[in-house]
């Protein structure tokens, strides 16, 4: 009998096997550093900690079901257009249409709540998660809705590893939204967001309209949350957003926390990290009996709670200083 | 000087349990009220349907979800660390209790009476709490939320995955009866899951393992009063309050935390434990993220920090969606009948039919509007946010506010 | 109406008769639930309208337990001071949570699960299971699937196992291996219980371990969710085999227009039912979509509908039989139910026996159907077209049942 040990080192070996996880924990990890970076966002400019990010994620998704497919707008309008057109205009609507419930969320439930204790204000959005994510079942229904992407079940097949135009497709957006929310940073409303992010009086000493930060960091994070709901609704993870895709943003939790709750680098780094480790912890753990099933779910977390022990704010975790 | 309200000439004093006569006196009332409930369909006046076997058990539940979410407000009310790690503590408790109380079989069980199964879901889960202490001591703020709930999540992998203790995930086992026993003998002293007549009055299980709960809880409050008002509640104060002060003043901070883990942990693990039996048979999965927040919600609704809004706050949260249904049943009734302002208004909320308009549908599966179990959850979720943003003090604030008011009545001030 | 005997949930006066059904509205398998009610709300609605039971018109108590077992002990202590019986109960360890209660109070329940340990008759006492349960329905399907393969030229099929944990996902999965050896199919992989639906990575690590073991028959019994994620990244993979799993594994969305997976699966996928499909033309579903044109004519097409039917119509049989009894008590109700040699399903589903050993009790019959996108375009069917009624397979005829495929711990 070979020892389990071996088999693994012998399983490492498979370069296929090895490229396929790889490429697969990428994949699930773009999606998390997409959830991370919305995450992130919002706790930096508004230092609120939101758990209703999963219930937008997955509001987003069905927002670009309905226009895609449900309600068909704008495809109906335009019958002879290609279909990516008609889909990349329905998904601009339901980003719009996500962004205004995040704006509309801060306006109404987490503007009262400003200078409140941090604690109070994250408990703020548990309720909101509660309350979106039954509002949106209820209009999800019972069914799995399909968002009508034109990349159906396409991919390139390298040989050794085969690639989804989804995935590329995601890999792009993640790439580009990365890039984007670096050059944001930059921008006027970037370094008045970042001067918010450090002391929101001082800020609204030196003119910045605070309220208006805290509505564009919102409407960005529900946007992010959007596009990750969106990935992690399509093929090959699935064929469509339903009732339990709001329970996905959760393993974004130990990304946010790997990286430090306040870093956006960190967000991304900590998304990829964790996508990896939990895949190939599902590939290549599975065979051990003693961790029985589903130990590559817990992998997030558990990394998440080594990390925090050698470093408590994360690996880019702004520290806080504390006086008396 | 005597008899001045509210005067107290010495710290022991004002810090007394019952301070007032007048507290002595109310409290007495309700503990009596509390007790009788069980005989409410033979009092006169009394409200009868709280005497029902459905109602007694959602009482009893309030008593078991009280018990947990007193220790938690230990932990996140007096202590000031957020903790969403309630619930694998309670399952702990749970299975210690299955594996020490319930009778041998399939399952780990060794059949051991209540005065052994009991403590010993406090002493586990506390013991756990010390243990993974040191990690949580060291972060903090809502690092410290997102590490607890992480331990949530690990918890239920090893509960699915600790089949001989656990029954397996969406399998489950079953677990210890409420009965009092001194060893294994076969007839129990005292069975409360069994209906009986007790002091020539014939009680219903229901009825028999209310008045057990009720005892408990009021132990558990005696010991969370206690805990509160003495050296060591002072010292998790002041740690809550500003940490580093504390520390200067001398309170070790570590060693307090632990014991605030450890305590809070405990208290879990027992309403874990007696929320198993009271049900009889749970699945590993019940002790999710959406139990934690459950008792977030009693602390904070009830009023963090207070013994008596956690009280409240339990009562509130664990009654509300029965109030709810009922309220919503009410409605559509009336609505059905057609007549008066209340069917006109009604309407307007709730769809009887199916191409009726309505905020809540009462036919489930189809056409819009949401079902009365979906308009619960809104609720919930609108309350949480409602009582923080408009009543930080939660229902407790409440409760000041009308008792002062009275106080002064009928002058304003 | 002299001398008819109640207690609890019927009133002569009143005439009325109260159900209660413990079911799952916004849990995880709340989705389906819903639609099984609203099935059992257009049955009633249709009995009251003519004439209800014997006069009586029938009540439904609906409690959300979601999916909770102590919701569903809870509401079930709540409600059985007002029903005379439970039309159904959602959840198997649910189920077997309130099985002593009901045995304590002779109570009748209908299981809404298709466990194998309903036959057994330390359970068996106050429940009226109905269709083949998961472990026969795989037995059943594992020998067509085979045959399929062999027709296609592969005459040692190999098979692929994978499911969620519990009684559903384990007792189906012990139907599967128990064909195995029946037909001395190799099991290439077996992933019982390792499918957890609110983790995504088992999903990778069984799609990746399916496609790694070369099946040419997989079987998966999973929530349409995480089946389809496996699924998906299985056929990313490039991977080709003949799929099939318990029947909740399956959503029709799957072959919907805008389904990216709706070509593939329309080629791989066989389904399999506890009865028949929406759209069939036997007299049971007519008759149930012509009720539902009248009573409820926005609610869209859904199979699920017929399982509230099957249950009303069990609950009918039960209840019309108390009422000749003259004693619709709720023990009343029980004996009744205990004692209906042929419950008939007008064609919707295979008729269900109430008397006699478990092995003549025990349904073996299924419903095949292949996903068929053409037709739910065309609003013509609801995603799915029958192609066997009452299959019985050579492995599921000669079951002998003892105890349950699956065992639920203690």
């Amino acid at each position: 009998m070979t020892p389990d040990i071996l088999i693994l080192a012998q399983e490492a070996a498979d370069s296929s096997k090895l490229a396929a996880t790889i490429w697969s924990g990428l994949s699930l990890g773009a999606i998390y550093a997409l959830l991370a970076m919305g995450f992130v966002i919002i706790f930096k400019a508004t230092h609120v900690l939101n758990f209703a990010h999963g219930a937008l994620a997955a509001l987003g998704a069905f927002f670009v079901a309905s226009f895609a497919t449900i309600i068909d707008v704008p495809g109906r309008w335009m019958p002879n257009a290609p279909a990516w057109l008609t889909w990349g205009l329905a998904v601009v609507l339901a980003l719009i249409a996500a962004a205004l419930v995040g704006m509309l969320l801060e306006r109404l439930f987490l503007r009262p709540m400003v200078g409140e204790e941090l604690f109070a204000v994250a408990i703020v959005t548990l309720g909101i998660d509660i309350v979106v994510r039954n509002i949106t079942n209820d209009w999800i229904g019972t069914d799995i809705r399909p968002l009508g992407d034109p990349w159906g079940t396409n991919f390139f097949d390298l040989g050794f590893v085969r690639i989804a135009h989804t995935e590329i497709a995601q890999f792009v957006v993640s790439i580009v939204l990365v890039v984007g929310v670096a050059l944001f940073f930059r921008s006027r409303t970037g370094i008045a967001m970042r001067a918010t992010a450090f002391d929101q009086e001082a800020a609204r000493a030196q003119g910045i309209n605070v309220g208006r930060i805290f509505a564009i960091s919102w409407a960005i994070g529900a946007v992010l949350a959007a596009v990750g709901g969106i990935f992690a609704s399509t093929f090959p993870r699935r064929t469509g957003v339903d009732q339990a895709t709001a329970f996905f943003a959760f393993k974004a939790f130990p990304a946010i926390i790997l990286g430090g709750l306040d870093s956006i680098v960190g967000a991304v780094i900590g998304g990829f990290v964790i996508g990896l480790a939990e895949v190939a912890a599902g590939t290549y753990l599975e065979q051990f009996e003693f961790l029985g099933t589903g130990f590559g779910g817990v992998v997030p977390y558990i990394v998440m709670l080594i990390v925090l022990l050698v470093r408590p704010y994360g690996l880019f975790g702004t520290e806080e200083i504390r006086r008396v | 000087m005597r008899g001045r309200p509210l005067l107290f000439t010495s710290y022991e004093a004002d810090q007394a349990l019952m301070p007032t006569t007048t507290k002595k006196v109310a409290l007495t009332v309700f503990l009596v009220a509390l007790v009788l409930v069980p005989v409410y369909d033979v009092i006169p006046f009394a409200p009868d349907f709280l005497a029902k076997d459905d109602w007694l058990k959602v009482l009893t539940n309030v008593m078991i979800f009280a018990i947990g979410a007193l220790g938690l407000n230990i932990l996140t009310g007096l202590a000031g660390q957020v903790s969403l790690g309630h619930a694998f503590f309670m399952g702990l408790g749970a299975y210690t209790a299955a594996a020490l109380g319930a009778p041998e079989g399939p399952l780990v069980g060794l059949g051991l009476p209540m005065w052994i199964w009991l403590p010993a879901a406090a002493v586990v889960p506390a013991l756990v709490g010390v243990l993974v202490g040191p990690t949580a001591v060291r972060v903090r703020g809502l690092y410290l939320a997102i590490v607890t709930l992480g331990l949530v999540f690990i918890g239920e992998y090893l509960f699915r995955n600790t089949e001989s203790w656990t029954g397996g995930s969406q399998a489950g086992r079953t677990f210890p009866r409420f009965q009092f026993r001194f060893w294994k003998e076969e007839e129990p002293l005292v069975d409360f899951s069994r209906k009986g007549e007790w002091f020539g009055i014939e009680l219903s299980n229901e009825a028999k393992t209310y008045i057990l709960l009720l005892g408990f809880a009021i132990v558990a409050t005696l010991i969370a009063k206690n805990i509160q008002r003495t050296r060591v509640g002072r010292a998790f104060q002041a740690i809550r309050d500003r940490d580093i002060a504390a520390e200067v003043m001398g309170v070790d901070e570590f060693r307090y935390k632990l014991l605030a883990f450890g305590i809070s942990s405990a208290f879990a693990g027992v309403s874990g434990a007696l929320l198993a039996s009271f049900v009889g048979r749970t699945i590993p999965e019940r002790w999710d993220l959406l139990l934690s927040v459950q008792f977030i919600a009693i602390i904070l609704i009830g009023g963090a920090g207070t013994v008596t809004g956690t009280l409240m706050g339990a009562l509130f949260v664990i009654a509300l969606p029965r109030v709810v249904q009922d309220f919503t049943a009410w409605l559509s009734d009336k609505i059905d009948a057609g007549e008066g302002i209340i069917a006109k208004v009604g309407d307007v909320f709730i769809a009887t039919s199916g191409d009726d308009f309505g905020i809540v549908n009462t036919l489930p599966g189809t056409g819009p509007g949401l079902s009365v179990f979906q308009l619960n959850l809104v609720i919930y979720g609108l309350l949480i946010i409602v009582f923080l943003i408009f009543e930080p003090l939660g229902l407790y604030g409440i409760w000041l506010r009308v008792r002062n008011y009275w106080k002064g009545w009928p002058f304003t001030y | 109406m002299m001398d008819i005997k109640t207690d609890v949930g019927v009133d002569l006066e009143a005439g009325v008769i109260k159900i209660g059904l413990l079911s799952d509205l916004t849990g995880p398998f709340g989705p389906l639930v819903s639609l099984i009610v609203a099935g059992q709300e257009v049955f009633w609605q249709n009995v009251n309208d003519n004439g209800g039971i014997n006069g009586l018109q029938v009540e439904l108590e609906v409690r959300d337990t979601q999916y909770v077992v102590d919701n569903h002990v809870q509401f079930y202590e709540e409600l059985k001071d007002e029903v005379v019986a439970f039309g159904h109960s959602t959840g198997s360890p649910h189920t077997v949570a309130i099985v002593p209660q009901l045995q304590e109070d002779g109570i009748l329940a209908i299981p809404l699960t298709w466990y194998s340990g309903w036959s057994d008759p330390d359970l068996n006492s106050n429940l009226l299971p109905h269709g083949a349960p998961y472990c026969i329905e795989a037995q059943n399907m594992i020998e067509y699937l085979m045959k399929q393969a062999q027709a296609n030229g592969v005459d040692n099929p190999k098979l692929a196992i994978a499911s969620l944990p519990g009684d559903y996902g384990l007792d189906s999965a012990a139907g599967a291996k128990i064909a195995a050896e029946a037909l001395g199919l190799e099991v290439v992989y077996d992933g019982s219980g390792t499918i957890i639906p609110t983790d995504e990575s088992t999903f990778t690590a069984n799609a990746d371990a399916i496609v790694a073991s070369g099946a040419d028959i997989v079987w998966v019994t999973a929530t349409p969710g995480s089946f389809s994620s496996i699924y998906g990244q299985a056929i990313a993979k490039g991977f080709q085999a003949l799929w099939g799993g318990a029947g909740p594994t399956f959503n029709p969305a799957f072959v919907a227009p805008d389904s990216p997976i709706k070509d593939a699966i329309a080629r791989d996928w066989y389904q399999s039912g506890y009865y028949s499909n929406w759209f069939d033309d036997n007299p049971g579903s007519t008759e149930a979509r012509e009720l539902f044109a009248k009573y409820r004519p926005d609610a869209p097409p859904q199979d699920f509908y017929l399982e509230g039917f099957i249950e009303g119509i069990i609950m009918k049989a039960a209840l019309e039989r108390a009422y000749e009894n003259g004693d619709m008590t709720q023990a009343g109700v029980l004996a009744a139910a205990k004692s209906l040699e042929e419950v008939d399903f007008n064609g919707m589903a295979p008729p269900e026996r109430y008397t006699g050993e478990p092995n003549e009790r025990l349904q073996r019959a299924i419903y095949i159907s292949r996903p068929d996108p053409e037709g739910l375009a065309a609003g013509t069917s609801t995603g799915l077209q029958l192609i066997e009624e009452l299959y019985v397979s050579e492995t599921a005829q000669n079951f002998v049942f003892e105890e349950a495929c699956y065992k639920l711990g203690g």
